[in-house]
């Protein structure tokens, strides 16, 4: 019995909080694939690489060009907003009406070209942003300031892209579009503009992802890959194109990550997180929050 | 009139001669061996060392693609394996069957050697492994075509762990069975390999092992690894793994609070001090790292007189490819000098003692390498283990040696033989992972 109690120690509230802090980088990254899912009914598998693409825009402008980082991170968003907006008009809008598999392979087709693209352009070096923020240490237990950080915009974003969607014309566009495809052009919205306009706040937000994770890991030709399945099974656990669904099953897989690998092997903790999406598949098909059929 | 038409007879004679010896050069220079080399060119494993260690192998290649060996020519086909050993099997495939390369050289991850070795021997083809380490490639296998002159992963994994037994009382103030050790590792076949070796080790020394764990190099969080580390308490940690992770989880066990005495590497990520330095900044100092020694840091005084200049050689070329690097990377030397064994010993014995190049001449040429310890770039010397033998193929006088960062610098702090500065231990109070 005592050594069952032994188990509840201050290691135990630590791992739980980190779990929570894994959830919030989970949760950023899986935003923008949610919301652009839940608008053009495209994933994009290439989502992790533009990330990719954000954290070396912000390793030169820091690190090369000298800017300071809350100078450079603006600028990131910026870019990787326009990256997304032009990786609509250039690959997804040709292929609107095209089968779902075969706007998987392309999204999937433009993965690779950005990983070889940062391969030649960058190199193959890891870079470092060099920057070290301080530790919050509460007794026995420390925080990453940097997941902290990326926890507090997790939420923000999500609060943010919330009042955006349900406050503003082009949002209330948006989300009407999301309901139906085929009516929204009948009453004046331009489905296109629409469109671009969801790839560039979801490349935004990819590049508001790439800010806070360059704080947190190295950035390399293929990060993407440490980062998008996990990304992409979140998604659609929470239910692709459901915000809070993917919010919810952010922190719940990090949780099974975070704990699992504290009562057993590291390892264990992810076999655990991939057995919980399988089982989920069978009992929720449609995501979490979604209704039994 | 005769000495005239002598004469005549005599300058005709001279250019047939001259034409003939034209001739004969030209026979010997149209032979020539052909050598597939794979490493890790993409993928996270190239800038955890591969690309180093590539690097030393084509200086070496290219060396001697201009002076060429006994009259042959040194070609290379270079092919990147991607960081996928399922790229490096159908590589290693394509140079032999398709490329028509007389042999394969080079291999970074031991998750690509363990396969690759079995289809090339199976193919009776040569492989001769510059880098990976996995014991699991030679154990039981009794390969016939596969050789290594680089020393195994559970020889890394003992000799770290006899260097702490030594210091145990001296440095840690306790005896190993009271010391606590951690041992943790990437889950691959190298990791898992020279943690096999830490384990042994540590058994054979007697410590108190509190925790022992392996990871995937691609794990995006070790946060709970590193609340393990910080629950155990570990006196040392005996840490295998790539890059990014080492810094990952450098960068986590800061950002957790975790304190211990000392880290001790095991090559890979380890070897590459400019990345470990640019990842961890200050904290990269007083590292230790378990590799062959650098070929700029081994003992010349005791060294084979034709080496200190090809030592210099590597240096030069990997200078000009590598401007500004504070510490030249032990990955270089290491591709270098391996690749320097069989191009200097190995195939001129080949070419002239058993007539070419092919599998079954380049074999006996490897089971007849007799170098003495001193003999090689990296110090040890070369002897395989012969057929039938449990690790037939694997060369049985290589060892590692245990390094250690100080201040940008790297110094050899174990064995004794090769030691270079009294060692820094436990790490000392007022940095950053320090316990004091």
């Amino acid at each position: 019995m005592q050594s069952f109690l032994g188990i509840f120690d201050i290691y135990l509230l630590e791992a739980v909080i980190n779990g929570i802090l894994l959830g919030g980088v989970l949760a950023l990254l899986a935003l923008g694939l949610n919301l652009i899912f839940g608008v053009i009914d495209v994933t994009w598998i290439c989502y992790a690489e533009l990330v990719m693409i954000g954290m070396y825009g912000m390793y030169y402008l820091v690190q090369v060009f000298h800017l300071p980082y809350w100078a450079a991170a603006p600028l990131v968003i910026l870019l990787v907003a326009l990256l997304g907006a032009a990786l609509h008009f250039l690959v997804i809008a040709p292929l609107l009406t095209a089968p779902p598999i075969n706007q998987l392979l392309a999204t999937g087709g433009v993965l690779f070209i950005l990983q070889s693209f940062a391969t030649v352009a960058f190199g193959i070096d890891f870079r470092n942003l060099g920057i070290r923020l301080p530790v919050l240490a509460l007794g026995e237990m420390n925080f990453s300031y940097a997941r902290l950080l990326s926890f507090g915009a997790a939420l923000a974003g999500m609060i943010g892209v919330y009042l955006f969607l349900t406050r503003t014309f082009t949002g209330t566009a948006i989300r009407a579009i999301a309901q139906d495809r085929q009516i929204m052009p009948l009453m004046g919205v331009d489905p296109r503009r629409i469109y671009l306009v969801t790839s560039a706040i979801g490349g935004g937000l990819a590049g508001l992802a790439a800010c806070l994770l360059v704080l947190q890991y190295d950035v390399h030709p293929f990060v993407g890959l440490s980062f998008g399945p996990i990304t992409f099974l979140i998604c659609v656990l929470g239910g692709l194109g459901n915000f809070i669904g993917g919010f919810i099953a952010a922190f719940v897989f990090a949780e099974i990550i975070s704990l699992g690998g504290l009562f057993s092997d590291l390892e264990w903790g992810y076999v655990l997180a991939f057995a919980f999406f399988i089982v989920m598949m069978f009992i929720r098909p449609a995501g979490l929050l979604s209704r039994r059929s | 009139m005769p000495v005239r038409r002598a004469a005549r007879w005599l300058a005709g004679l001279s250019v047939a001669v001259a034409a003939l010896g034209v001739a004969a050069s030209a026979h010997a220079q149209d032979k020539k061996i052909k050598i597939g080399v794979i490493f890790d060119l993409t993928g996270p494993l190239a800038g955890g060392g591969s690309e180093l260690q590539y690097t030393g192998v084509k200086i070496m290649l290219d060396h001697y693609a201009k002076t060429g060996v006994e009259g042959y020519k040194v070609e290379a086909v270079y092919a990147d394996a991607q960081s996928k050993p399922d790229i490096a099997i159908n590589e290693a495939v394509r140079l032999l069957e398709q490329e028509k390369v007389d042999m394969v050289m080079g291999f970074f991850s031991s998750a690509q050697c363990v396969p690759v070795a079995a289809r090339v021997d199976q193919m009776k083809k040569f492989m001769w492994i510059t880098t990976c380490i996995s014991s699991g490639v030679f154990d039981g296998k009794n390969y016939k075509y596969v050789f290594r002159p680089q020393a195994a992963g559970n020889q890394y994994g003992m000799m770290t762990t006899d260097f702490i037994a030594q210091y145990s009382l001296s440095k840690f103030g306790n005896e190993p069975k009271d010391l606590r050790v951690a041992i943790i590792h990437e889950d691959g076949a190298y990791g898992v390999d020279v943690a096999k070796g830490n384990e042994a080790g540590a058994r054979k020394a007697g410590f108190n092992v509190v925790l022992k764990e392996g990871y995937s190099a691609t794990a995006p969080d070790l946060s709970a690894l590193v609340t393990k580390l910080k629950r155990a308490k570990p006196d040392v940690i005996f840490h295998t793994g790539y890059n990014p992770d080492i810094t990952l989880l450098f960068r986590q066990a800061r950002e957790q609070g975790v304190k211990f005495g000392a880290i001790v590497g095991h090559g890979a990520g380890y070897g590459v001090y400019e990345k470990l330095r640019e990842g961890l900044g200050v904290d990269a100092n007083y590292l230790f790292n378990t590799d062959p020694i650098s070929i700029w840091l081994a003992n010349q005084n005791g060294m084979d007189p034709k080496l200190p200049p090809v030592i210099k050689m590597v240096g030069e070329e990997f200078d000009k490819l590598k401007p500004g690097v504070p510490i030249r990377s032990a990955h270089v030397g290491i591709g270098a000098a391996n690749a320097y064994v069989f191009l200097d010993d190995v195939l001129p014995r080949a070419i002239k003692k058993y007539g070419g190049v092919d599998p079954d001449a380049l074999r006996k040429a490897a089971l007849d390498t007799d170098i003495p310890e001193g003999g090689t770039m990296l110090g040890y010397g070369v002897k395989f283990y012969g057929e039938g033998e449990q690790y037939a193929g694997q060369n049985a006088r290589s060892f590692p040696v245990v390094l250690q960062y100080v201040d940008d610098k790297s110094y050899v702090v174990w064995p004794k033989s090769q030691m270079q500065r009294e060692t820094v231990l436990p790490l000392p109070a007022g940095t950053t992972y320090s316990y004091k």
